[in-house]
């Protein structure tokens, strides 16, 4: 779980240009829709999970989201 | 907010709250914009929260500020909901952009929307507001404000060549854009609301694209002209598309209803003007131009300063974001006499910036137009006379002056002219 959250951190900071902790919210290191829309689609093709729109947006920390990516894979 | 003001007030503008939603929601800023315009037509303020804004409410200040890219951005964003966060597509979306690369950006989608363009598209309008009308017709009550809503998307549904099942989803959105602190769309928090609808208008219109291009569809539809077209030999990309078709859905899902709401609302005020227009159909096109001056739905844009700069009698700092007060301009006693009189045979309504000015003049004014006036030849020849059914309702935003209820009751011309 944690290099799982790390590794999302890395996506995110390649996004945002930025570094990007686990623990950040992605709006206050600004994120927006158009970097949102670039992650969402590569985390589909890197770990073939599809996050929903709404419960990314919500979950607004690395740690959060690779926390939904688990629940993707086992779920699916 | 109120469109008709109350009575001339002696307004203290020491601590005066351009942002403060009660005022547009329950309340009346016309009497604070006559004494801004007047004595502070550059007006400093500085939100709760540290942000900082200044207002110009002059005719030709706001005339200025949206026209001249030289001295007033529009790359860091144009919205004033969003002052103070940077416009993360400046450069791409057509609002968020300066000429030269503006101009570029504009062209494939302003040669759809000209004047002649749209002609082809009239009798369809008018085939839509015909049956828009319908349910008025019988005497019961019809809320004119919330029906609008959906007008847009039955005008430009067809002509964007969205399917009318995906249209109440894509009017949500919009509605949430506009509105994302509304308790009716708040989903955790405000930012997180407009990601999502962002995000998610984005998307459809994106994988609208998508699709289309993979069926090697052809049609007249605007979104299959910008999946076409090569503007200096390239195709333009899926996110220019995707936000070409958010721009559309945007500017006219959020202004037409009010404009036609807040018209219609001035003709029940003052049945003499009904009268007149309804005798004589040739004023329809200045009574449209009437209603844009007086409802002036998209009531302000903002730039940022890009050096210091001088403006109506005071200084903004490089860097400053001027908020550009349209509804307060289209009430200039200098341009327009009398200026809160409505008055359908006005000389020189036309004047109104109610659709912008310079280069990101609305683009979907000849449509905006040509539906406004299909819409009232189809009013008045239909309706003898409309009458209020209950309190209007406004809507809770200092960026968009509208109506969220309108009830009335239409009396029916015993012979349609
Ligand atoms: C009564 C209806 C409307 C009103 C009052 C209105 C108002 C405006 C205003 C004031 C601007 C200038 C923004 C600025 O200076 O930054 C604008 C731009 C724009 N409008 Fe409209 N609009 C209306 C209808 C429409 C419709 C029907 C469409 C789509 C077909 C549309 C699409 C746009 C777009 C794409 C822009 C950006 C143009 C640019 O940046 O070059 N609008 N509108």
């Amino acid at each position: 779980m944690g290099s799982l959250g790390q590794e999302i951190a890395e996506l995110w900071g390649e996004h945002l240009g930025r570094e990007v902790g686990v623990e950040d919210d992605f709006f206050t290191i600004g994120g927006n829709s158009l970097s949102g829309i670039k992650i969402i689609e590569q985390v589909t093709e890197q770990y073939g999970v599809t996050l929903s729109v709404r419960d990314f947006y919500l979950a607004q920390t690395p740690a959060r989201v690779a926390e939904l990516i688990e629940q993707g894979r086992t779920g699916a | 907010m109120r469109l008709t003001p109350g009575p001339a007030r002696d307004v203290d503008l020491t601590g005066v709250d351009l942002f403060d939603l009660d005022l547009y929601g329950s309340g009346d800023p016309h009497p604070l914009w006559d004494v801004m315009r007047a004595r502070a037509p550059l007006f400093h303020q500085v939100l709760p929260d540290g942000r900082e804004f200044w207002s110009v409410t002059r005719y030709e200040d706001v005339r200025r500020v949206l026209s001249d890219h030289r001295e007033f951005t529009s790359e860091r964003g144009t919205v004033p909901t969003h002052l103070g966060t940077d416009d993360p597509a400046a450069g791409v979306l057509m609002t968020s952009t300066d000429p030269p690369r503006h101009t570029e950006v504009r062209r494939p989608l302003g040669s759809k929307l000209t004047a002649r363009a749209v002609r082809v598209w009239e009798e369809r309008i008018r085939a839509t507001v015909v049956r828009f009308l319908e349910p008025a017709l019988d005497g019961a009550v019809f809320d004119l404000a919330e029906q609008a809503l959906l007008l847009p998307a039955l005008v430009t549904g067809p002509l964007l060549g969205i399917p009318e099942k995906d249209w109440e989803e894509l009017v949500r959105l919009t509605a949430m854009v506009t509105a994302p602190s509304d308790p009716h769309f708040l989903l955790g928090s405000e930012a997180a609301t407009l990601a999502i609808s962002h995000h998610e208008l984005l998307t459809y219109v994106r994988d609208w694209a998508r699709t289309h291009r993979a069926a090697g569809q052809e049609d007249e539809s605007l979104l299959h002209h910008l999946t076409s077209v090569r503007p200096g030999g390239e195709p333009l990309s899926d996110e220019e598309i995707a936000l070409d078709g958010y721009s559309i859905l945007l500017g006219a899902n959020v202004t037409t209803p009010h404009t036609v709401s807040g018209t219609v609302e001035a003709l029940m005020e003052r049945p003499e003007q009904y009268a007149k227009a309804a005798a004589d159909p040739t004023l329809v096109p200045n009574l449209v131009e009437e209603g844009l001056r007086w409802t002036s739905a998209a009531c302000n844009f903002m730039r940022y300063a890009v050096d210091e700069v001088e403006i109506a009698g005071g200084t903004v700092p490089a860097g400053g974001a001027v908020v550009a007060w349209i509804g307060s301009g289209n009430r200039d006693a200098s341009v327009f006499p009398d200026p809160h009189t409505f008055d359908i045979t006005r000389d020189g309504a036309k004047r109104h910036g109610a659709f912008g000015f310079g280069p990101h003049f609305c683009i979907g004014a000849p449509l905006a137009r040509m539906t406004l006036r299909v819409f009232f030849e189809e009013l008045l020849a239909r309706f003898e006379s409309l009458e209020p059914a209950g309190e209007p309702q406004h809507l809770r935003s200092y960026f968009i002056a509208g109506l969220t209820h309108l009830p009335l009751t239409g009396k029916k011309r015993r012979t349609t002219p």
